[in-house]
């Protein structure tokens, strides 16, 4: 027990108070389970994510990554409201101008980096630190851990890849004479271009968290991912070229299909119709989309398979 | 009083080493602290009733359900592992109420009962730091605070005095008791130093080698190595003659004689050998014997009886560790 004194203004009485330690009090609120555990795991997976909560070096890197793929949506609208405004009406459909549908072309290696950066950020402390331990004897499994983890770092590729598109949609909106004329004649974009990034996002989540999976080094992580994304773009490339001016066949298209960071921007040139600046010279453009898509999904649902069976077995 | 805790015949291989062999007990409400050296299996026990590992066969039942099976359970279970588990990024106030709602507890009493526990552990000035920055004992509290703050019905606690110096390691052995005798929370308690157990806990469990050597209450282990203590002004060796004539094992440190047992049987002789050897007694009282005294007789009687079994390894019960 603690006597507190606190002495009033001039003139006013003192008023006195006692401050009792009323000890340790049992916890005798809702417990909710599971469901509140696979929320509170998703919930720092976007903390961790985007740094929020650490201290600011924790946050420099992913807004960094988010300003940049900012600024091109910002950018490329304000080049086709420029042309608009100053050449002439719908003047950037006509002259070609980078659009949505070749965002996330352009945007790819940028956002590729990103998730190499940011993946490793939700697995690799928890097992380096040993904070899996602590997550593995309260009610949650190895599968409802992942799960979580997955969902939050789809939750952010999925927000920054939306986010530039949803600029430029309102750049080329509110810079055409008639915004509503020129969103109902394109309309189409919207949900073309939220399912292209729904497909971006999907893939590099799985991707990045499975290669994060191998190790408890984030910088190993992330310099694998960045050498699969990057590396393989000149690699497969040039081979694919060189084979296909070589060779019959559909050698050379294979090779172009392992070009990394081209398997999703495949899958939105297929969603949006148009063949999108990076991947106009790709020979795997040669092959059906049905192909192409389930090439994308090998490489988005193998890893996330894998990565799930990896942390399903961490408890019985 | 009903067990938390029950282990039935419980085994665990790994390829062809065993972690466990078929090892029966049950664990009530107190503090029960689980003994042996290193490799005994005490992590792996603990590792099954948490969840975390399947038995080989056998079962492994806590709080009335199956620990491998409910994952509902693990929301009254608290767990303070050995080894580092915190991250150095977050404040401490942070981590509480994180792992508070992981345990299932909604966000605005996750957070007042981390507040709460870092008050009760000791670490409330020091909550809206970065733990980077703390010393092996604040992390230490923290371990624990992590394994209180959902208020569990038993915890666990894995070495909680590794790493610690003689300070932190008296604070931490007085926050186990108060857990248990404050906040009402049963205790878990494994570790090698006899002496942490014999000072914190009300029951004990020895393991050795993945087998159950010991369990029982703490007392009537301490109660087995009791003693009585005799001093005598003149004549001590006609007195320890005397009572070597009468079957009476003596012992003698310099200042007096140690005679082990303290029934009536053992005073009715030392009083006929007093008489007999004219010895002037100055002092002569029961003295309650150390845990170490108990398991340096069994090993010296099991290291006779037995043949030499590598996983035993070398630890020196004279130095307080476990056999």
């Amino acid at each position: 027990m603690t006597d507190v004194t606190a002495v009033g203004p001039a003139g006013s009485e003192e008023l006195e108070g006692t401050v009792f330690d009323i000890g340790y009090q049992s916890y005798a609120g809702p417990r909710e389970g599971r469901s509140r555990a696979r929320w509170a795991v998703y919930k720092d997976g976007l903390r961790s994510a985007l740094g929020l909560g650490r201290g600011p070096r924790a946050k420099v890197i992913p807004w960094f990554f988010i300003t940049i793929l900012g600024v091109i949506g910002l950018v490329m609208a304000l080049i086709a409201g420029a042309v608009n405004t100053y050449v002439g009406p719908n003047a950037a459909e006509v002259l070609d101008l980078p659009s949505h549908s070749d965002y996330y072309g352009i945007a790819s290696i940028v956002f590729f980096v990103f998730a190499a950066v940011g993946g490793p950020e939700m697995l690799c402390p928890d097992r380096r630190d040993g904070v899996i331990n602590l997550y593995l004897v309260r009610p949650l499994t190895g599968s409802d851990y992942i799960s979580a983890r997955w969902l939050a770092f789809f939750t952010v590729m999925l927000s920054v890849a939306w986010l530039p598109q949803l600029l430029l949609l309102a750049g080329l909106t509110l810079s055409d004479a008639n915004p509503g004329d020129y969103l109902l004649e394109n309309w189409l974009d919207i949900p073309r271009l939220l399912t292209a990034g729904l497909a971006m996002a999907a893939y590099t989540t799985s991707l990045a968290l499975f290669s994060a999976s191998f190790t408890t080094r984030r910088a190993y992580a992330s310099v694998f991912l960045v050498g699969l994304f990057v590396i393989t773009t000149p690699f497969t490339t040039g081979l694919a070229s060189q084979l296909a001016e070589d060779y019959e066949g559909t050698a050379g298209a294979w090779v172009s299909m392992f070009n990394l960071s081209n398997i999703p921007v495949h899958v939105n040139d297929l969603i949006f119709g148009e063949v999108s600046l990076i991947t106009s010279v790709a020979p795997a453009g040669e092959f059906s989309g049905w192909i192409l898509i389930g090439w994308y999904l090998l490489w988005t649902l193998v890893p996330a398979g894998l990565l799930w069976m990896r942390y399903r077995k961490l408890t019985p | 009083m009903s067990a938390l805790l029950i282990a039935e015949n419980l085994t665990k291989h790994y390829d062809d080493d065993v972690a466990l062999d078929d090892v029966s007990f049950d664990i009530s409400d107190g503090i029960t602290g689980v003994l042996g050296e290193n490799g005994a299996g005490k992590s792996t026990a603990f590792k099954i009733f948490l969840g975390l590992l399947q038995p080989t066969s056998g079962s492994a039942t806590i709080l009335g359900e199956n620990a491998s099976e409910s994952v509902a359970v693990r929301s009254k279970l608290g767990y303070m592992p050995e080894h580092d588990c915190l991250p150095s990024t977050v404040s401490a106030a942070e981590f509480l109420t994180h792992v508070a709602e992981v345990s299932g507890l909604p966000p605005t009493r996750a957070r007042i009962r981390a507040a709460d526990t870092l008050r009760h552990t000791g670490l409330f000035e020091e909550r809206y730091r970065a733990m980077g920055g703390y010393s092996t004992g604040m992390k230490q509290r923290v371990k624990l605070a992590q394994a209180l703050v959902h208020d569990p019905a038993i915890v666990f606690l894995d070495e909680p005095t590794a790493g610690l110096d003689p300070v932190g390691r008296e604070e931490m052995l007085a926050l186990v008791r108060k857990t248990h005798r404050e906040f009402g929370i049963s205790v878990l308690f494994s570790s090698h130093l006899m002496v942490d157990v014999e000072r914190t806990c009300d029951r004990i469990i020895v393991l050795r080698g993945g087998r159950l050597v010991q369990s029982g209450d703490l007392e009537q282990f301490t109660k087995d190595a009791e003693t009585v203590f005799i001093e005598v002004d003149d004549n001590r060796d006609r007195l320890v003659v005397a009572l070597e004539k009468r079957g009476v094992l003596v012992t003698s440190d310099g200042h007096g004689l140690y005679i082990e047992g303290s029934d009536e049987s053992v005073y009715d002789k030392v009083r006929s050998a007093l008489v007999e050897s004219e010895a002037p007694l100055r002092r002569m009282a029961p003295r309650r014997g150390e845990l170490t005294e108990l398991f340096r007789r069994d090993g010296e009687a099991g290291q006779r009886d037995r043949e030499p079994d590598p996983r035993d390894g070398d630890a020196d019960p004279g130095n307080g560790k476990a056999t």
